[in-house]
Protein backbone atom coordinates (compact mmCIF):
# COMPACT_ATOMS: atom_id res chain seq x y z
CA UNK A 1 0.00 0.00 0.00
CA UNK A 2 1.57 3.33 -1.18
CA UNK A 3 0.30 7.20 -0.28
CA UNK A 4 -0.08 9.37 -3.36
CA UNK A 5 -2.32 10.27 -6.10
CA UNK A 6 -3.81 6.82 -6.88
CA UNK A 7 -5.11 5.81 -10.30
CA UNK A 8 -7.37 8.33 -11.07
CA UNK A 9 -8.56 6.94 -14.57
CA UNK A 10 -9.23 4.08 -12.98
CA UNK A 11 -11.02 5.21 -10.21
CA UNK A 12 -13.32 7.22 -12.40
CA UNK A 13 -13.93 4.11 -14.57
CA UNK A 14 -15.30 2.33 -11.94
CA UNK A 15 -17.49 5.50 -10.63
CA UNK A 16 -18.66 6.13 -13.90
CA UNK A 17 -19.44 2.33 -14.81
CA UNK A 18 -20.78 1.80 -11.79
CA UNK A 19 -23.48 4.80 -11.87
CA UNK A 20 -24.25 3.87 -15.52
CA UNK A 21 -25.28 0.72 -13.84
CA UNK A 22 -27.05 2.01 -11.43
CA UNK A 23 -29.49 4.43 -13.67
CA UNK A 24 -30.15 1.69 -15.74
CA UNK A 25 -31.46 -0.04 -12.44
CA UNK A 26 -33.38 2.79 -11.10
CA UNK A 27 -36.78 0.76 -12.01
CA UNK A 28 -35.57 -2.06 -9.07
CA UNK A 29 -35.21 1.18 -7.34
CA UNK A 30 -38.68 2.59 -6.99
CA UNK A 31 -40.88 1.95 -4.19
CA UNK A 32 -44.03 0.03 -4.53
CA UNK A 33 -47.42 1.39 -3.35
CA UNK A 34 -47.41 -0.34 -0.23
CA UNK A 35 -43.89 0.37 0.86
CA UNK A 36 -45.57 1.69 4.23
CA UNK A 37 -47.35 -1.44 4.35
CA UNK A 38 -46.68 -4.78 3.48
CA UNK A 39 -43.68 -4.59 1.13
CA UNK A 40 -40.26 -5.59 2.93
CA UNK A 41 -38.14 -2.96 3.48
CA UNK A 42 -35.13 -4.71 2.95
CA UNK A 43 -35.60 -4.64 -0.61
CA UNK A 44 -37.84 -1.63 -1.11
CA UNK A 45 -36.52 1.50 1.45
CA UNK A 46 -32.86 -0.07 2.75
CA UNK A 47 -32.32 -0.10 -1.52
CA UNK A 48 -33.36 3.68 -1.88
CA UNK A 49 -31.94 4.35 1.10
CA UNK A 50 -28.30 3.76 0.26
CA UNK A 51 -28.72 4.95 -3.37
CA UNK A 52 -29.41 8.35 -1.51
CA UNK A 53 -26.78 7.95 1.18
CA UNK A 54 -23.99 6.71 -1.28
CA UNK A 55 -24.87 8.90 -4.60
CA UNK A 56 -24.74 12.06 -2.13
CA UNK A 57 -21.24 12.45 -1.74
CA UNK A 58 -20.15 11.51 -4.92
CA UNK A 59 -23.03 14.63 -6.44
CA UNK A 60 -21.29 16.99 -4.47
CA UNK A 61 -17.73 16.40 -3.69
CA UNK A 62 -16.33 13.95 -6.90
CA UNK A 63 -13.62 16.22 -8.67
CA UNK A 64 -15.62 15.91 -12.14
CA UNK A 65 -18.32 17.56 -13.01
CA UNK A 66 -20.08 15.14 -15.59
CA UNK A 67 -19.95 12.24 -12.58
CA UNK A 68 -21.35 14.90 -10.29
CA UNK A 69 -24.21 15.10 -12.50
CA UNK A 70 -24.66 11.69 -12.89
CA UNK A 71 -24.84 10.74 -9.48
CA UNK A 72 -27.10 13.81 -8.59
CA UNK A 73 -29.93 12.85 -11.41
CA UNK A 74 -29.72 9.55 -8.95
CA UNK A 75 -29.99 11.41 -6.00
CA UNK A 76 -32.96 13.75 -7.44
CA UNK A 77 -34.32 10.34 -8.10
CA UNK A 78 -34.34 9.08 -4.98
CA UNK A 79 -35.76 12.21 -3.37
CA UNK A 80 -38.67 12.12 -6.16
CA UNK A 81 -39.40 8.30 -4.89
CA UNK A 82 -40.10 9.59 -0.99
CA UNK A 83 -42.65 11.66 -2.56
CA UNK A 84 -40.12 14.54 -1.50
CA UNK A 85 -40.55 13.60 2.11
CA UNK A 86 -43.75 12.99 2.17
CA UNK A 87 -43.01 9.44 2.92
CA UNK A 88 -41.07 9.67 6.08
CA UNK A 89 -44.16 11.34 7.28
CA UNK A 90 -45.98 8.36 7.04
CA UNK A 91 -42.86 5.74 8.15
CA UNK A 92 -42.89 8.22 11.19
CA UNK A 93 -47.01 7.86 12.25
CA UNK A 94 -46.45 4.08 11.46
CA UNK A 95 -43.35 3.44 14.06
CA UNK A 96 -42.81 6.46 16.21
CA UNK A 97 -40.14 5.05 17.68
CA UNK A 98 -38.25 3.75 14.83
CA UNK A 99 -34.88 5.09 13.91
CA UNK A 100 -34.82 4.10 10.59
CA UNK A 101 -37.14 6.69 8.82
CA UNK A 102 -35.11 9.55 10.75
CA UNK A 103 -31.83 8.26 9.53
CA UNK A 104 -33.27 8.01 5.93
CA UNK A 105 -34.38 11.57 6.46
CA UNK A 106 -31.46 12.90 7.29
CA UNK A 107 -29.49 12.02 4.36
CA UNK A 108 -32.19 14.26 2.28
CA UNK A 109 -32.10 17.23 5.26
CA UNK A 110 -28.28 17.05 4.74
CA UNK A 111 -28.82 18.16 1.65
CA UNK A 112 -31.13 20.81 2.26
CA UNK A 113 -34.33 18.69 1.04
CA UNK A 114 -36.60 18.77 3.78
CA UNK A 115 -40.86 18.30 4.28
CA UNK A 116 -42.37 19.87 6.84
CA UNK A 117 -44.56 17.81 8.24
CA UNK A 118 -42.04 15.35 8.91
CA UNK A 119 -39.58 18.34 10.69
CA UNK A 120 -42.97 19.07 12.87
CA UNK A 121 -43.32 14.98 13.88
CA UNK A 122 -39.32 14.81 14.57
CA UNK A 123 -39.40 17.16 16.76
CA UNK A 124 -42.04 15.16 19.24
CA UNK A 125 -40.78 11.93 18.83
CA UNK A 126 -37.34 12.04 18.99
CA UNK A 127 -37.75 14.51 22.11
CA UNK A 128 -39.59 11.86 23.97
CA UNK A 129 -37.33 9.96 26.82
CA UNK A 130 -38.41 6.33 25.29
CA UNK A 131 -36.15 8.34 21.84
CA UNK A 132 -33.01 7.67 24.11
CA UNK A 133 -34.07 3.80 25.06
CA UNK A 134 -30.47 2.42 24.10
CA UNK A 135 -30.98 0.73 20.41
CA UNK A 136 -29.94 -2.69 19.52
CA UNK A 137 -25.47 -2.05 19.27
CA UNK A 138 -23.10 1.51 19.64
CA UNK A 139 -22.78 1.77 15.43
CA UNK A 140 -26.31 2.23 15.29
CA UNK A 141 -26.81 5.08 17.85
CA UNK A 142 -24.06 6.50 16.15
CA UNK A 143 -26.13 6.68 12.67
CA UNK A 144 -28.70 7.80 14.56
CA UNK A 145 -26.76 10.70 16.25
CA UNK A 146 -25.51 11.07 13.09
CA UNK A 147 -28.91 11.35 11.47
CA UNK A 148 -30.36 13.89 14.11
CA UNK A 149 -26.48 16.05 13.43
CA UNK A 150 -27.31 16.45 10.02
CA UNK A 151 -31.53 17.34 10.52
CA UNK A 152 -30.11 19.50 13.35
CA UNK A 153 -32.52 18.16 15.79
CA UNK A 154 -30.84 17.95 19.70
CA UNK A 155 -28.62 14.81 19.97
CA UNK A 156 -30.02 12.43 22.25
CA UNK A 157 -26.26 11.09 23.57
CA UNK A 158 -22.78 12.29 23.77
CA UNK A 159 -21.07 10.56 20.13
CA UNK A 160 -17.61 10.26 21.89
CA UNK A 161 -18.57 8.17 24.73
CA UNK A 162 -20.82 6.04 21.96
CA UNK A 163 -17.80 5.55 19.90
CA UNK A 164 -15.86 4.59 22.84
CA UNK A 165 -17.87 1.59 22.69
CA UNK A 166 -18.28 0.26 19.42
CA UNK A 167 -15.67 -2.29 17.53
CA UNK A 168 -13.50 0.27 16.13
CA UNK A 169 -13.47 2.50 19.55
CA UNK A 170 -12.29 -0.35 21.57
CA UNK A 171 -9.72 -1.08 19.08
CA UNK A 172 -10.05 -4.72 19.87
CA UNK A 173 -7.01 -7.14 18.50
CA UNK A 174 -7.15 -7.15 14.84
CA UNK A 175 -7.15 -11.03 14.73
CA UNK A 176 -10.69 -11.26 16.54
CA UNK A 177 -12.42 -8.78 13.52
CA UNK A 178 -15.17 -11.44 11.79
CA UNK A 179 -17.24 -10.13 8.88
CA UNK A 180 -19.74 -8.70 11.02
CA UNK A 181 -17.49 -6.78 13.38
CA UNK A 182 -16.07 -6.30 9.85
CA UNK A 183 -19.01 -4.61 8.73
CA UNK A 184 -18.82 -2.53 12.35
CA UNK A 185 -16.11 -1.27 11.97
CA UNK A 186 -16.25 0.83 8.26
CA UNK A 187 -19.83 1.81 10.06
CA UNK A 188 -18.41 3.37 13.19
CA UNK A 189 -16.00 5.21 10.71
CA UNK A 190 -18.52 6.30 8.34
CA UNK A 191 -21.11 7.59 11.43
CA UNK A 192 -18.40 9.11 13.02
CA UNK A 193 -16.91 11.30 9.95
CA UNK A 194 -20.38 11.67 8.46
CA UNK A 195 -19.85 9.49 5.70
CA UNK A 196 -16.20 10.21 4.68
CA UNK A 197 -17.39 14.59 4.69
CA UNK A 198 -15.66 15.28 8.19
CA UNK A 199 -12.96 12.62 7.90
CA UNK A 200 -11.02 14.97 11.39
CA UNK A 201 -13.31 13.56 13.54
CA UNK A 202 -11.67 9.86 13.56
CA UNK A 203 -9.27 10.20 16.30
CA UNK A 204 -5.52 9.93 14.95
CA UNK A 205 -5.19 6.74 17.60
CA UNK A 206 -7.96 5.43 15.60
CA UNK A 207 -6.75 6.50 12.55
CA UNK A 208 -3.17 4.82 13.51
CA UNK A 209 -4.82 1.42 14.03
CA UNK A 210 -6.95 1.38 10.83
CA UNK A 211 -3.57 2.21 8.70
CA UNK A 212 -1.74 -0.75 10.09
CA UNK A 213 -4.65 -2.78 9.81
CA UNK A 214 -6.87 -2.32 7.37
CA UNK A 215 -3.96 -3.99 4.57
CA UNK A 216 -4.67 -7.32 6.53
CA UNK A 217 -8.49 -6.91 6.56
CA UNK A 218 -8.77 -6.10 2.84
CA UNK A 219 -6.56 -9.07 2.46
CA UNK A 220 -8.86 -11.36 3.95
CA UNK A 221 -11.89 -10.54 2.24
CA UNK A 222 -10.68 -9.83 -1.74
CA UNK A 223 -9.28 -13.52 -0.94
CA UNK A 224 -13.12 -14.03 0.06
CA UNK A 225 -13.99 -12.15 -3.00
CA UNK A 226 -16.76 -10.43 -0.52
CA UNK A 227 -16.40 -7.34 -2.53
CA UNK A 228 -19.42 -5.16 -0.65
CA UNK A 229 -16.69 -5.61 1.90
CA UNK A 230 -13.51 -4.82 0.21
CA UNK A 231 -15.09 -1.39 -1.23
CA UNK A 232 -16.49 -0.85 2.38
CA UNK A 233 -12.90 -1.35 3.78
CA UNK A 234 -11.22 1.16 0.37
CA UNK A 235 -13.63 3.60 1.07
CA UNK A 236 -12.09 3.69 5.43
CA UNK A 237 -8.61 3.48 4.00
CA UNK A 238 -9.79 6.49 2.11
CA UNK A 239 -10.51 8.42 5.05
CA UNK A 240 -7.47 8.22 6.88
CA UNK A 241 -5.37 11.24 6.95
CA UNK A 242 -2.65 11.05 3.94
CA UNK A 243 -4.73 8.28 2.85
CA UNK A 244 -3.09 5.09 1.47
CA UNK A 245 -3.53 3.70 -2.06
CA UNK A 246 -3.98 0.47 -2.16
CA UNK A 247 -3.32 0.01 -6.10
CA UNK A 248 -3.62 -3.90 -5.81
CA UNK A 249 -6.82 -3.79 -3.99
CA UNK A 250 -8.20 -1.87 -6.60
CA UNK A 251 -7.61 -3.44 -9.36
CA UNK A 252 -9.07 -6.48 -8.16
CA UNK A 253 -12.07 -4.43 -7.18
CA UNK A 254 -11.90 -3.35 -10.86
CA UNK A 255 -11.56 -6.54 -12.29
CA UNK A 256 -14.70 -8.15 -10.56
CA UNK A 257 -16.82 -4.78 -12.33
CA UNK A 258 -18.57 -6.46 -15.02
CA UNK A 259 -18.85 -4.56 -18.67
CA UNK A 260 -22.09 -3.00 -17.61
CA UNK A 261 -20.79 -1.39 -14.66
CA UNK A 262 -21.97 -3.58 -11.83
CA UNK A 263 -20.10 -5.15 -8.87
CA UNK A 264 -21.23 -8.54 -7.65
CA UNK A 265 -21.51 -8.56 -3.72
CA UNK A 266 -19.54 -11.70 -3.27
CA UNK A 267 -17.38 -13.76 -6.45
CA UNK A 268 -17.74 -13.41 -9.83
CA UNK A 269 -21.16 -12.01 -11.58
CA UNK A 270 -23.50 -14.68 -12.09
CA UNK A 271 -25.85 -13.11 -14.44
CA UNK A 272 -29.27 -14.19 -13.52
CA UNK A 273 -32.35 -14.13 -16.13
CA UNK A 274 -34.42 -12.72 -13.29
CA UNK A 275 -33.15 -8.98 -13.21
CA UNK A 276 -34.85 -8.64 -9.75
CA UNK A 277 -32.17 -10.76 -8.90
CA UNK A 278 -29.46 -9.12 -10.41
CA UNK A 279 -30.70 -6.35 -8.87
CA UNK A 280 -30.22 -7.61 -4.97
CA UNK A 281 -26.92 -9.50 -6.01
CA UNK A 282 -24.97 -6.42 -7.25
CA UNK A 283 -26.40 -2.69 -6.07
CA UNK A 284 -24.98 -2.65 -2.87
CA UNK A 285 -21.75 -3.40 -3.90
CA UNK A 286 -21.86 -1.34 -6.58
CA UNK A 287 -22.73 1.39 -4.80
CA UNK A 288 -20.32 0.76 -2.46
CA UNK A 289 -17.65 1.03 -5.29
CA UNK A 290 -18.90 4.30 -6.10
CA UNK A 291 -18.58 6.00 -2.72
CA UNK A 292 -15.76 4.17 -2.02
CA UNK A 293 -13.60 5.28 -5.53
CA UNK A 294 -15.32 8.82 -5.11
CA UNK A 295 -13.90 9.19 -1.62
CA UNK A 296 -10.23 7.43 -3.33
CA UNK A 297 -10.37 10.30 -5.64
CA UNK A 298 -11.49 13.28 -3.49
CA UNK A 299 -7.62 11.76 -1.83
CA UNK A 300 -6.31 11.48 -4.98
CA UNK A 301 -6.76 15.00 -5.54
CA UNK A 302 -5.85 16.62 -2.43
CA UNK A 303 -2.57 14.31 -2.39
CA UNK A 304 -1.64 16.63 -5.77
CA UNK A 305 -3.57 19.73 -5.67
CA UNK A 306 -4.21 20.17 -1.68
CA UNK A 307 -7.07 19.64 -0.07
CA UNK A 308 -8.77 23.20 -1.62
CA UNK A 309 -8.85 21.52 -5.38
CA UNK A 310 -11.20 18.16 -3.91
CA UNK A 311 -14.91 18.45 -3.99
CA UNK A 312 -17.16 21.51 -4.17
CA UNK A 313 -18.17 22.55 -0.37
CA UNK A 314 -15.06 22.32 1.35
CA UNK A 315 -14.93 19.35 3.61
CA UNK A 316 -15.13 20.03 7.53
CA UNK A 317 -11.91 20.08 8.52
CA UNK A 318 -12.32 20.83 12.48
CA UNK A 319 -12.34 18.03 14.99
CA UNK A 320 -15.48 18.31 16.76
CA UNK A 321 -18.16 16.35 16.06
CA UNK B 1 7.41 -38.67 14.88
CA UNK B 2 7.66 -34.69 14.20
CA UNK B 3 4.45 -34.46 15.97
CA UNK B 4 5.99 -36.73 18.69
CA UNK B 5 9.25 -34.72 18.82
CA UNK B 6 7.88 -31.28 18.77
CA UNK B 7 5.84 -32.62 21.64
CA UNK B 8 9.10 -33.50 23.73
CA UNK B 9 10.67 -30.01 22.86
CA UNK B 10 7.89 -28.09 23.98
CA UNK B 11 7.75 -30.27 27.30
CA UNK B 12 11.47 -29.62 27.63
CA UNK B 13 10.58 -25.50 27.54
CA UNK B 14 7.86 -25.86 29.75
CA UNK B 15 10.05 -27.71 32.39
CA UNK B 16 8.32 -30.65 32.40
CA UNK B 17 9.09 -34.22 31.96
CA UNK B 18 12.58 -36.18 32.11
CA UNK B 19 15.91 -33.78 30.85
CA UNK B 20 16.02 -33.49 27.87
CA UNK B 21 17.96 -35.68 25.27
CA UNK B 22 17.23 -35.30 21.61
CA UNK B 23 18.86 -38.59 20.82
CA UNK B 24 16.23 -40.10 22.81
CA UNK B 25 13.24 -38.76 20.78
CA UNK B 26 15.01 -39.05 17.19
CA UNK B 27 17.72 -41.92 16.93
CA UNK B 28 20.63 -42.35 15.00
CA UNK B 29 20.23 -44.43 11.89
CA UNK B 30 16.56 -44.05 11.87
CA UNK B 31 15.83 -42.16 8.37
CA UNK B 32 12.37 -40.70 9.29
CA UNK B 33 14.38 -39.48 12.73
CA UNK B 34 16.45 -37.69 10.57
CA UNK B 35 13.69 -35.92 8.33
CA UNK B 36 12.03 -35.17 11.63
CA UNK B 37 15.43 -33.08 12.80
CA UNK B 38 15.68 -31.58 9.95
CA UNK B 39 11.98 -30.18 9.77
CA UNK B 40 12.33 -29.09 13.33
CA UNK B 41 15.63 -27.66 13.01
CA UNK B 42 17.19 -25.41 15.36
CA UNK B 43 14.09 -26.18 17.47
CA UNK B 44 15.60 -30.40 17.68
CA UNK B 45 17.95 -28.29 20.29
CA UNK B 46 15.74 -25.74 21.47
CA UNK B 47 15.49 -27.00 25.30
CA UNK B 48 19.61 -26.75 25.22
CA UNK B 49 19.36 -23.08 24.91
CA UNK B 50 18.27 -22.84 28.06
CA UNK B 51 21.32 -23.44 29.37
CA UNK B 52 21.69 -27.29 30.02
CA UNK B 53 24.08 -27.65 26.93
CA UNK B 54 25.00 -31.34 25.95
CA UNK B 55 27.93 -32.13 26.25
CA UNK B 56 30.35 -32.51 22.75
CA UNK B 57 30.65 -36.03 21.18
CA UNK B 58 27.50 -37.29 22.08
CA UNK B 59 24.81 -38.65 20.58
CA UNK B 60 22.80 -35.26 20.63
CA UNK B 61 25.52 -34.61 18.68
CA UNK B 62 26.32 -37.52 16.05
CA UNK B 63 22.31 -37.39 15.48
CA UNK B 64 22.33 -34.06 14.86
CA UNK B 65 25.38 -34.29 12.26
CA UNK B 66 23.50 -37.47 10.64
CA UNK B 67 20.73 -35.49 9.91
CA UNK B 68 22.72 -32.45 8.36
CA UNK B 69 24.56 -34.96 5.55
CA UNK B 70 21.31 -36.62 5.24
CA UNK B 71 19.60 -33.38 3.93
CA UNK B 72 21.67 -30.75 2.78
CA UNK B 73 20.20 -28.59 0.58
CA UNK B 74 20.55 -28.90 -3.00
CA UNK B 75 21.46 -26.65 -5.49
CA UNK B 76 17.98 -25.47 -6.56
CA UNK B 77 16.58 -25.16 -2.53
CA UNK B 78 14.12 -22.67 -1.71
CA UNK B 79 15.83 -20.11 0.71
CA UNK B 80 13.68 -21.17 3.67
CA UNK B 81 15.00 -24.67 3.43
CA UNK B 82 18.95 -22.99 3.11
CA UNK B 83 17.58 -20.81 6.23
CA UNK B 84 16.30 -23.75 7.86
CA UNK B 85 19.54 -25.63 7.38
CA UNK B 86 21.70 -23.26 8.22
CA UNK B 87 20.01 -22.56 11.62
CA UNK B 88 20.71 -26.21 12.64
CA UNK B 89 24.35 -25.78 12.34
CA UNK B 90 23.92 -22.58 13.80
CA UNK B 91 21.99 -24.00 16.79
CA UNK B 92 24.57 -26.78 16.98
CA UNK B 93 27.68 -24.53 17.18
CA UNK B 94 25.60 -22.49 19.85
CA UNK B 95 23.73 -25.11 22.23
CA UNK B 96 26.03 -28.15 21.81
CA UNK B 97 29.24 -27.14 23.43
CA UNK B 98 31.02 -28.51 20.27
CA UNK B 99 32.40 -25.23 18.98
CA UNK B 100 32.36 -24.90 14.97
CA UNK B 101 35.38 -27.65 14.31
CA UNK B 102 33.93 -30.50 12.10
CA UNK B 103 30.30 -28.95 11.32
CA UNK B 104 29.31 -28.12 7.84
CA UNK B 105 29.91 -24.71 6.55
CA UNK B 106 27.40 -22.58 7.36
CA UNK B 107 25.24 -21.89 3.84
CA UNK B 108 25.06 -18.54 2.55
CA UNK B 109 20.92 -18.00 2.39
CA UNK B 110 19.15 -15.50 0.15
CA UNK B 111 17.93 -12.54 2.06
CA UNK B 112 16.41 -10.22 -1.12
CA UNK B 113 13.20 -11.43 -0.26
CA UNK B 114 12.89 -9.89 3.61
CA UNK B 115 13.05 -6.90 1.91
CA UNK B 116 10.87 -7.10 -1.07
CA UNK B 117 8.47 -9.78 -0.95
CA UNK B 118 4.68 -8.39 -0.27
CA UNK B 119 3.65 -9.36 3.30
CA UNK B 120 1.31 -11.87 2.71
CA UNK B 121 4.11 -14.40 1.16
CA UNK B 122 6.72 -12.75 3.75
CA UNK B 123 4.95 -13.45 6.46
CA UNK B 124 4.02 -17.18 5.09
CA UNK B 125 8.08 -17.58 4.70
CA UNK B 126 8.99 -16.36 8.03
CA UNK B 127 6.74 -18.51 10.00
CA UNK B 128 8.49 -21.38 8.27
CA UNK B 129 12.00 -20.31 9.95
CA UNK B 130 9.86 -19.30 13.59
CA UNK B 131 12.92 -22.25 14.82
CA UNK B 132 15.60 -19.31 13.63
CA UNK B 133 13.90 -17.00 16.13
CA UNK B 134 15.38 -19.18 19.31
CA UNK B 135 17.81 -16.60 21.13
CA UNK B 136 20.89 -15.67 19.42
CA UNK B 137 20.59 -17.32 16.38
CA UNK B 138 20.24 -15.23 12.81
CA UNK B 139 20.91 -11.78 14.17
CA UNK B 140 20.50 -10.37 10.18
CA UNK B 141 18.14 -12.49 9.66
CA UNK B 142 16.27 -11.13 12.86
CA UNK B 143 17.74 -7.93 12.20
CA UNK B 144 15.75 -7.63 8.78
CA UNK B 145 12.81 -8.56 9.75
CA UNK B 146 12.70 -6.07 12.58
CA UNK B 147 11.81 -3.99 10.01
CA UNK B 148 9.06 -5.76 8.42
CA UNK B 149 7.60 -5.75 11.99
CA UNK B 150 4.18 -4.15 10.89
CA UNK B 151 4.54 -6.10 7.82
CA UNK B 152 4.37 -9.67 9.90
CA UNK B 153 1.33 -8.26 12.50
CA UNK B 154 -0.43 -7.76 9.30
CA UNK B 155 0.44 -11.67 8.65
CA UNK B 156 -0.83 -12.87 11.77
CA UNK B 157 -3.36 -11.30 11.82
CA UNK B 158 -4.50 -12.87 8.18
CA UNK B 159 -3.20 -16.23 9.46
CA UNK B 160 -5.47 -16.17 12.93
CA UNK B 161 -8.26 -15.18 10.49
CA UNK B 162 -7.56 -18.11 8.13
CA UNK B 163 -7.09 -20.51 10.74
CA UNK B 164 -3.76 -21.42 9.60
CA UNK B 165 -2.71 -21.66 13.43
CA UNK B 166 0.89 -22.70 12.69
CA UNK B 167 1.40 -19.84 10.67
CA UNK B 168 -0.12 -17.65 12.96
CA UNK B 169 2.34 -19.64 16.19
CA UNK B 170 5.85 -19.43 13.77
CA UNK B 171 4.60 -15.53 13.18
CA UNK B 172 3.80 -14.83 16.74
CA UNK B 173 6.99 -16.55 17.77
CA UNK B 174 9.22 -14.06 15.84
CA UNK B 175 6.95 -11.08 17.40
CA UNK B 176 7.65 -11.99 20.23
CA UNK B 177 11.78 -11.92 19.83
CA UNK B 178 10.72 -8.23 18.08
CA UNK B 179 11.39 -5.06 19.46
CA UNK B 180 8.61 -2.80 18.43
CA UNK B 181 5.62 -4.82 18.09
CA UNK B 182 2.13 -2.43 17.73
CA UNK B 183 0.81 -2.58 20.80
CA UNK B 184 -2.83 -2.93 19.54
CA UNK B 185 -2.01 -6.61 18.13
CA UNK B 186 -2.65 -8.24 21.44
CA UNK B 187 0.63 -10.95 20.65
CA UNK B 188 0.26 -12.06 24.27
CA UNK B 189 -3.30 -12.68 24.14
CA UNK B 190 -2.83 -13.82 20.61
CA UNK B 191 -0.55 -16.23 20.90
CA UNK B 192 -2.80 -18.10 23.58
CA UNK B 193 -5.77 -17.42 21.70
CA UNK B 194 -3.33 -19.92 18.71
CA UNK B 195 -2.38 -21.99 20.85
CA UNK B 196 -5.65 -22.98 22.10
CA UNK B 197 -7.98 -22.57 18.87
CA UNK B 198 -5.35 -25.03 17.04
CA UNK B 199 -6.83 -28.01 19.29
CA UNK B 200 -3.48 -29.09 20.40
CA UNK B 201 -1.65 -29.21 17.36
CA UNK B 202 2.35 -30.13 18.77
CA UNK B 203 3.71 -27.89 16.26
CA UNK B 204 2.07 -25.24 17.13
CA UNK B 205 2.62 -25.65 20.97
CA UNK B 206 6.06 -25.47 20.40
CA UNK B 207 5.90 -22.22 19.09
CA UNK B 208 3.96 -20.56 21.46
CA UNK B 209 5.78 -22.03 24.54
CA UNK B 210 9.44 -21.05 22.59
CA UNK B 211 7.68 -17.85 22.95
CA UNK B 212 7.30 -17.74 26.54
CA UNK B 213 10.24 -19.61 27.26
CA UNK B 214 12.49 -17.86 25.67
CA UNK B 215 10.78 -13.88 25.17
CA UNK B 216 8.22 -13.73 27.81
CA UNK B 217 5.28 -13.30 25.68
CA UNK B 218 1.52 -15.25 25.97
CA UNK B 219 0.29 -17.55 28.52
Amino acid sequence: MTGGRGDPALLDRLVGDGLGWLDGARASFRLPPDVTTDADPNTTLKPLGELAELTELTRTAHPRREIRERADALFAFAWQETGEGELFAELIRGEPRATYPVELYGIFAQAGLRHAAVEELLVTTTGLRGWRVAREDHTRTLGVLNAERRIGLPRHAAADAEFAHTGLGLLPEPWTLDRKAAYGVTHDVFHLTDWGRARRRLPAAHAGYLRLWLPAWLECWLEEQLWDLVGELLAVTACLPDAPYDAAAWQRLAAAQTSDGAVPETGTATRSADPAETFLACYHSTLVTVFAGTLARIAATEAADGPAAAGRPPFESEAAP
Amino acid sequence: MIADAATGVALALRGEGDPYALSRTLRQGDALALAAIRVLGADALAPYALGHRAGPGGEDESVVREALAAYPPGVAASDVSVWSYRGLIEASHAFLNGGADGWPRPPEAGAGWIGTDPWPRLSHRASQLAALALPGLAPGLAEALAARTDDLSRGFVRAVRRQDWLQAAGLGRWLARLPEVPPTLGLDGGLAFVRQMSGGDARVALHVVAARRFHGRGW
